[in-house]
């Protein structure tokens, strides 16, 4: 079975400013907080007064027990809105709830690991916004949300060629195959023909 | 496309609607149904004239779903080099003409949040059928209809009756313009906007989409150039080894075929990029008229669109 070599693979590549957009929100997640920043800068350069126009959601990386806060470096900045989040799914409820009030001419920018590009992805095509509005860079863990193609639930954070699906426990092949409507690469049972015979579990997913 | 590939129908109402348009009717002679299109589509229409043979893209403006026939609209040009007057003046309730099959190059986005439709005139014509394609839907639509005068507004009475509350008429005679960045600085997120009509329309739609900071797959337009008149030239065609003389009021797509080369064709009017062909030679200047080839392309002197595009040159060989 074909596991890598596969078009669906998302590409990314660094974040670049597009102030041809009229209003911009941005996202970032642990270490992709460099990146936003770093586009920040392009942009005040290129048309300062988009700052103005700019909304960033983030989740900073904390130590356990410290309260959540915008970084710093964000703060400073003539932004329209910088808040922190402690989690994922409070992040993603705050961006849907922009998509919804948003007009033409946004742009979206996510910074961070895969999977919360992918989650992020998910949203803004519900919103239909197209390559042209979007732009990613993947930063930080390479773990993948993977789909179960047998029973239809995602595992999270696999780090292996070889995972147990959380639900139906079936030894799942992690292929490169990838669901933008879904967020998660495609888990296809490793042991259909021999049941019991699995490669070596190694971990790919850094 | 080749003339194989025509279908025969006869022309069983025309009426003048407006002081410029005529409304066709077309239905298979054969009877049974015509091929099915999408909201958007354009036929091509072949013209059999005494002199010389004209093919016209018309837009398809019946609904999609009644297939027992095909409805186009016809705006009588000034300027024609003679394919809209022959369907004014020469054709008749009973006449037979050839048609290609229904080719769409100006789509609905099937998974937009909300259409915005602007039309100028003639334009409306693609946007009746698109109108039909989104009225059980769910997704919200308006159309904006800019005309000269309410005497010029055609098809009036079937949007009032099947498109009641979703389109708004702007006449020129009464100083009403469509506030084209009112509207485009305030469509929600996934919203598409298409446009069709006069070349200045277009072009200040587009102009103020971008200037809001749309992205360009959520501006969508469509105008069909007629292929303008220009000097004569002689073109050689490189595989067929013969030597085609383009007369002043003959595009080169036309000239070509009148020595019965085939180019292959879609829209012919500058717009799909389907007759794209390989210049190997040329000692003179390209005059590119389509909206295809990119400002670069264009500049490169080693492509052409046959069906609007002509040349000023002594020497230009085709890979024809």
């Amino acid at each position: 079975m074909l596991v890598t070599g596969i078009k669906s693979k998302p590409v990314y590549a660094p974040l670049r400013a597009d102030v041809r957009g009229r209003y911009h929100l941005m996202l970032g997640m642990g270490v992709g907080d460099a990146a936003l920043l770093r586009v920040i800068e392009e942009m005040r350069s290129a048309a300062p007064q988009a700052l103005a126009a700019t909304r960033v959601l983030v989740i900073p990386q904390t130590g356990a027990g410290v309260p959540v806060a915008a970084p710093p470096e964000f703060s400073r900045l003539p932004l329209q809105e910088v808040r922190a989040f402690a989690a994922v799914p409070a992040l993603l409820e705050e961006f849907k709830e922009l998509l919804g009030r948003a007009l033409m001419g946004t742009r979206l920018y996510v910074a961070g690991p895969e999977s919360f590009i992918g989650l992020a992805m998910k949203l803004a095509l519900e919103f239909n916004l197209n390559k042209d509005e979007i732009r990613a860079e993947e930063l930080g863990t390479l773990a993948r949300r993977v789909y179960c193609i047998h029973c239809r639930a995602t595992t999270e954070e696999v780090r292996t060629n070889i995972v147990e699906c959380v639900a139906c426990h079936r030894w799942l092949l992690v292929r490169d195959h990838y669901s933008r409507r879904l967020a998660a690469y495609m888990g296809v049972m490793a042991d259909a023909e021999a049941p019991g015979e699995l490669p070596p579990v190694k971990e790919v997913f850094a | 496309m080749s003339e194989a590939q025509t279908l025969t129908v006869e022309v069983t109402a025309i009426e003048q609607i407006t002081p410029l348009i005529k409304h066709f009717k077309l239905a298979p002679i054969a009877g049974g149904s015509m091929p099915a299109f999408s909201g958007g589509s354009h036929i091509v229409v072949v013209m059999k004239g005494a002199s010389r043979v004209h093919r016209n893209p018309y837009s398809l403006l019946s609904p999609p779903n009644e297939l027992g026939g095909y409805e186009i609209g016809v705006r009588r040009m000034e300027e024609s080099r003679g394919g809209s007057h022959f369907m004014h003046d020469e054709v008749r309730v009973g006449s037979l003409l050839e048609i290609a099959h229904p080719v769409n190059l100006f789509n609905l986005d099937k998974i937009a949040r909300k259409h915005v439709m602007i039309a100028g005139g003639i334009g409306i014509t693609p946007f009746m059928a698109m109108l039909e394609d989104l009225r059980e839907g769910p997704v919200p639509y308006e159309l904006h209809y800019s005309v000269r005068s309410p005497e010029h507004a055609a098809f009036l009475s079937r949007l009032n009756e099947r498109q009641a509350g979703r389109f708004r008429m702007y006449y020129d005679s009464d100083n009403r313009f469509i506030d084209f960045d009112g509207l485009l600085s305030n469509q929600p997120l996934g919203t598409h906007v298409y446009v069709c009509g006069p070349a200045g329309l277009i072009t200040r739609v587009i102009d103020s989409a971008q200037g809001w900071g749309w992205p360009d797959s959520h501006i969508h337009w469509e105008q069909f150039s007629a292929p303008p008149v220009g000097d004569a030239f002689d073109v050689f065609l490189a595989r067929s080894k013969i030597t085609v003389h383009v007369p002043p009021d003959q595009s080169l797509m036309e000239s070509i075929e009148a020595q019965g080369v085939e180019v292959p064709y879609l829209c012919r009017g500058g717009v799909c990029g389907f007759c794209q062909t390989k210049v190997l030679e040329l000692d003179g200047e390209l005059i590119h008229n389509d909206h295809f080839l990119s400002d670069a392309e264009k500049a490169r002197r080693n492509t052409i669109m046959p069906c609007v595009s002509r040349a000023r040159c002594k020497t230009l060989v085709l890979d024809l």
